[in-house]
């Protein structure tokens, strides 16, 4: 290397270096502070404050009289952030001597994979106040881990009314869907059923927010503002806690009863698996008590049920679905009750007079007919001459088969569908409108949806045509047609109130923690049913002497009643269901002077109404009449 | 040969008057190191005051990096009171005399401090042999590329790159990879500006990179879980948010959200609710960011620049290769410390524990800067004699 020349020329490449590597920070160190600079003064902020959203106390449930059917409770919980846990063992560890609770049984709640990884999850509920103090005044030595009071649900009544008032759970991605744009956040509670679902709006509350100013360790040095959690309002129900209690414990004695019956045409003991009850006040529609049985405990829904479990516990047919709401949900033949129904049609359409007869010799035979041509009294019995109101009393299938005839006979000047469309304006097939979904609309069946459900499933309906079979077995409640209870006591409350069909209602109003009434909801008249007094007066005469009359078909289950001061009519229904027992039913209506009450009782597999339904509505009866009610629900013998 | 005997023959002028040296002293640098210090000072302050929350002593970091300030000066005042060509002579003697030492801190005799054995316990005070070393490998090395001048064969330049290597060696043992990076750069500016041939640069360049990529691939085995990933967050630091990622990205957003103008000194809600680890040390940096802004640390920077420019061009006007070679060695012990340490707390550099020069706290680090500075001063008062 020649030497003199090049240490200067190398110094100036050094030279070169060191600047262009200052040239290099200042470019960058411009870029951060100028350029990028409000990216990083947002991230400052957020780094520096951290959000607590405190959530609202959900509002309560009370019953009619205010009775709290749904509370709060509150309780400690301690929670760990799994994103925010930087020494999980040495955390967990302390954690687990503050608890007195295993690392193994902290890691698996911790672990549970329901749970969002931003979401904290709990794993221990119901500790001290000392441990929550302690947790939060060592928050150095509990990063992430979290020590609050939280409200839960709790059920005053137990099990009381599980169906109506649903239960609540963490939200999830349907949920948060559903209720998009409200404000809600993975694992926020909402209402998954019933009125907790249905109401979740009033009772949710607004939750709080408070900003809190901590350090890189989470510390929290002082409160940036906050604004404070409103609490849910309270939702007062139509439901009366002492008739839901009344409607419930018959149900299952109903059922109960039912069990221990031998039934003759399968040769084995009743199932009686299932079944339901619906009180309606006909005057608006309230709804005064709502059964399903079976049924569950919604405080089995406080903690996430593991999926196995939910599983066994709700999905398995063994368990007959507890979670379902027969009462809006379950859909049954009904029968016998349907025969009020081509009552009123008959009386209206003008094929009968209230004094018109038919010779009820055992049967009817459609005229000109092939096929399945004769059509016989359950049991076999005759009842000679009737008229509809004795029709009604003694459930005499002859007379209905009769009128289901003429209205075939008479479409060319009726319509084909003339006692389908009087069963639609009693609100049968179609959604009661009822604010408690999802709820089934049942069906009416005619010539078109026949034809209809032919084309579309010819396998499932080979028969795409409309026969005078198919009116004569719609008539009496059978064939393809299905209703729920609820629109089974809706048309009764509409012929009992004189043709008002209302939709149901379950809420009566909604109240602030002070009591002040924020808001009532008012009946909703869905139509008014052409009822002329005649035809009322005559379907109502019938349907009490089904419970006064010594022949009448409720009249065993109503012996002892005090029919006197308390007239009761009703009507028996017993539905034939391929492959299973008969669905036993009764429809009651009192006082039947002045209708304050009507009761719809259904009772899957358990055989005839006037045995095994008409003694659960007396037992109800019984309690809303200010009797004592019978500690049983005791079968009756006899017939429909 | 002649040009040295006539260096020599100049530097017999010197006994005749003693205190001519320190009429040549360059007196901008002697500032512009006192500023970056007091500087340093009012930034650890403002990195450390708000232990008085927790009850401790806020003035604690202050007063003993005043300590070392002071220290620092009188190391500096001390290195330029003896001729460098004097200090040249004990070269070899100070060079063995560091191996040793950093061969004990290695042994029983030195303490351990996060994961890291690079310290001597006295008193209340730790001494890291490694800072101290930097000093004494750029003599060894300039002195052994001045002894060879115009002559750095293949064989001197494996030597050159031997007594660099061996210290570094025992530097990375402990471990601390960036330190023994620093004596990289050193050997790299002496062994350019001492005259290596440009093919001897080239393979060595190559080798290094290799060395490097190797280290970074076999780093799944030799570097602690810690130090990969310092080193490889900076690659991606949204990947992590714990460990050295978080570092990184508190370490961006102090700086970032500092602006044009900063929060204010001691106003720093980055710095004063401790997001930012590390931030009197390594991190020191980004206070400056944070609560002065782009003109405080932009300024910084230049003070910095100041600095390296004065011992730039102290290279230039170096009375002999020694002299020259000595300041190139301080210089790119400055320059890659600089560009790491600011680089890293603003994400374009791996993050290894590297002080910056002056501003970070700590003694061992502030008292070696001081002495290297001062062997620049040396060279600059004694350009004449």
């Amino acid at each position: 290397m020649p030497a003199g020349t090049t240490p200067r020329l190398r110094l100036g490449v050094v030279g070169i270096v060191v600047v262009s590597l200052f040239g290099v920070l200042l470019a960058r160190l411009w870029y951060l502070q100028v350029l990028a600079s409000p990216q990083f003064v947002a991230a400052a902020d957020t780094n520096r404050v951290r959000q607590v959203v405190v959530p609202a106390p959900r509002g309560r449930i009370l019953d009619r009289h205010g009775r709290v059917l749904v509370d709060n409770r509150y309780v400690n919980v301690v929670t760990v952030s799994r994103a925010l846990v930087r020494e999980r063992a040495a955390v967990l560890g302390r954690l687990s001597a503050l608890l007195g609770v295993p690392v193994a049984d902290l890691e698996r709640r911790l672990d549970d994979k329901r749970f969002s990884p931003y979401k904290p999850v709990p794993v221990a509920e119901d500790v001290d106040d000392g441990v929550l103090v302690y947790v939060n005044e060592h928050q150095d030595l509990f990063p992430g881990v979290e020590a609050t009071r939280i409200a839960v649900r709790s059920y005053p009544y137990g099990t009381l009314a599980a169906h109506l008032l649903g239960y609540i759970g963490q939200a999830n991605d349907d949920d948060l869907k559903r209720l998009a744009g409200r404000g809600y956040r993975p694992g926020d509670t909402v209402g998954k059923t019933g009125v907790e679902k249905v109401y979740e709006d009033v009772l949710r509350g607004m939750p709080g927010v408070e900003k809190l100013q901590v350090d890189a360790r989470g510390k929290v040095l002082g409160s940036l503002g906050s604004r404070p959690p409103v609490p849910g309002d309270d939702v007062v129900l139509t439901i009366d806690a002492d008739v839901q209690r009344l409607a419930e414990e018959s149900l299952a004695l109903g059922l109960e009863a039912a069990r221990a019956q031998f039934d003759r045409d399968t040769k084995k003991r009743f199932a009686a698996p299932a079944g339901a009850v619906v009180v309606l006040d006909p005057r608006d529609g309230s709804v005064l008590a709502m059964a399903s049985a079976p049924t569950y405990d919604p405080a089995r829904f406080l903690r996430p049920i593991p999926t196995a479990e939910f599983a066994a516990s709700f999905q398995d047919p063994a368990t007959h679905y507890p979670l379902n709401n027969r009462a809006l949900q379950g859909l049954y033949a009904p029968g016998s009750t349907f025969k009020m129904v081509t009552a009123v049609a008959a009386l209206r359409d003008g094929l009968i007079t209230a004094r018109s007869t038919v010779d009820d010799r055992g049967s009817f035979t459609v005229p000109k007919c092939r096929g399945k041509c004769v059509f016989r009294n359950a049991g076999g019995r005759a009842y000679g001459r009737v008229n509809v109101v004795r029709a009604l009393t003694v459930s005499s299938d002859v007379f209905f088969y009769t009128q289901g005839y003429n209205f075939w006979a008479r479409q060319g000047q009726l319509g084909p569908t003339a006692l389908q469309d009087v069963a639609r304006e009693l609100g049968l097939g179609e959604r009661s409108g009822i604010p408690l979904g999802p709820e089934s609309a049942g069906r009416v069946p005619d010539p078109e949806s026949r034809r209809r459900d032919h084309e579309r499933y010819p396998h499932l309906f080979p028969e795409g045509r409309w026969f005078p079979g198919d009116n004569v077995n719609l008539a009496i409640g059978q064939g393809e047609l299905l209703v729920t209870p609820l629109q089974l006591a809706n048309a009764y409350a509409t012929l009992a109130n004189g043709g008002t069909l209302y939709a149901p209602r379950v809420a009566a109003a909604v109240r602030d923690r002070e009591g002040r009434v924020q808001r009532t909801f008012a009946p909703v008249v869905r139509r008014r049913v052409a009822l002329p007094p005649a035809i009322r007066d005559a379907v109502m005469a019938g349907l009490l002497g089904a419970v006064r009359d010594p022949s009448g078909t409720a009249h065993g289950a109503f012996a002892g009643f005090p029919l006197g001061q308390v007239p009761v009519a009703g009507k028996t229904g017993t539905a034939q269901v391929r492959g299973k027992q008969d669905t036993a039913l009764f429809v009651a209506i009192a006082p039947a002077t002045a209708p304050e009450y009507v009761v719809a009782v259904v009772l899957e597999e358990a055989g005839f109404g006037g045995a095994a339904a008409a003694p659960v509505a007396r037992r109800i009866l019984d309690g809303i009449a200010g009797l004592t009610p019978a500690a049983g629900v005791t079968y009756q013998g006899g017939v429909d | 040969v002649a040009v040295a005997t006539t260096h020599r023959g100049a530097g017999a002028s010197v006994r005749r008057d003693a205190a001519a040296p320190w009429r040549h002293v360059d007196l901008s640098l002697v500032l512009a190191v006192l500023a970056t210090a007091g500087i340093g000072l009012a930034l650890v302050y403002s990195a450390t005051h708000k232990r008085a929350e927790v009850g401790l002593d806020p003035y604690t970091f202050l007063e003993r990096q005043g300590v070392f300030v002071a220290v620092g000066v009188l190391v500096m005042v001390a290195v330029m009171a003896v001729d460098y060509r004097v200090v040249r002579d004990f070269a070899a003697v100070a060079y063995g005399g560091t191996l040793v030492v950093l061969a004990a801190v290695l042994s029983p005799l030195g303490s351990t401090s996060k994961g890291t054995q690079a310290w001597f316990q006295l008193g209340s005070f730790q001494l890291q042999p490694s800072e101290f070393a930097k000093v004494t490998i750029i003599l060894s090395v300039a002195a052994y590329a001045a002894a060879h001048r115009g002559e750095l064969d293949a064989r001197r330049v494996v030597a050159m790159v031997g007594i660099v290597a061996v210290p570094a060696g025992l530097i990375y043992l402990q471990p601390d990879f960036g330190t023994a990076l620093v004596f990289a750069a050193v050997a790299a500016g002496v062994l350019v500006v001492g005259g290596a041939r440009p093919r001897h640069l080239a393979v060595l360049a190559l080798v290094g990179a290799l060395a490097v990529g190797g280290a970074m691939r076999l780093g799944l085995v030799t570097l602690a879980d810690y130090q990969r990933d310092r080193l490889t967050a900076f690659l991606d630091p949204s990947r992590d948010t714990r460990r050295s990622a978080y570092n990184l990205n508190q370490s961006k957003i102090a700086i970032g959200s500092g602006g044009l103008t900063g929060k204010g000194y001691l106003r720093g809600p980055q710095t004063n609710l401790s997001y930012v680890p590390e931030q009197h040390t390594d991190f020191i940096f980004t206070v400056a960011g944070e609560e002065l802004g782009f003109v405080g640390a932009g300024g910084i920077l230049l003070l910095l620049g100041w600095i390296m420019w004065r011992t730039w061009r102290t290279a230039v006007l170096a009375k002999d290769l020694f002299g020259t070679l000595v300041c190139v060695g301080v210089l790119s012990m400055l320059a890659f410390q600089v560009f790491e340490n600011v680089g890293m707390t603003m994400g374009i550099m791996p993050i290894t524990g590297i002080p910056l020069p002056l501003l970070s706290y700590g003694g061992s680090s502030t008292v070696a800067t001081f002495a290297a500075i001062g062997l620049v001063l040396n060279v600059h008062m004694r350009r004449f004699s």
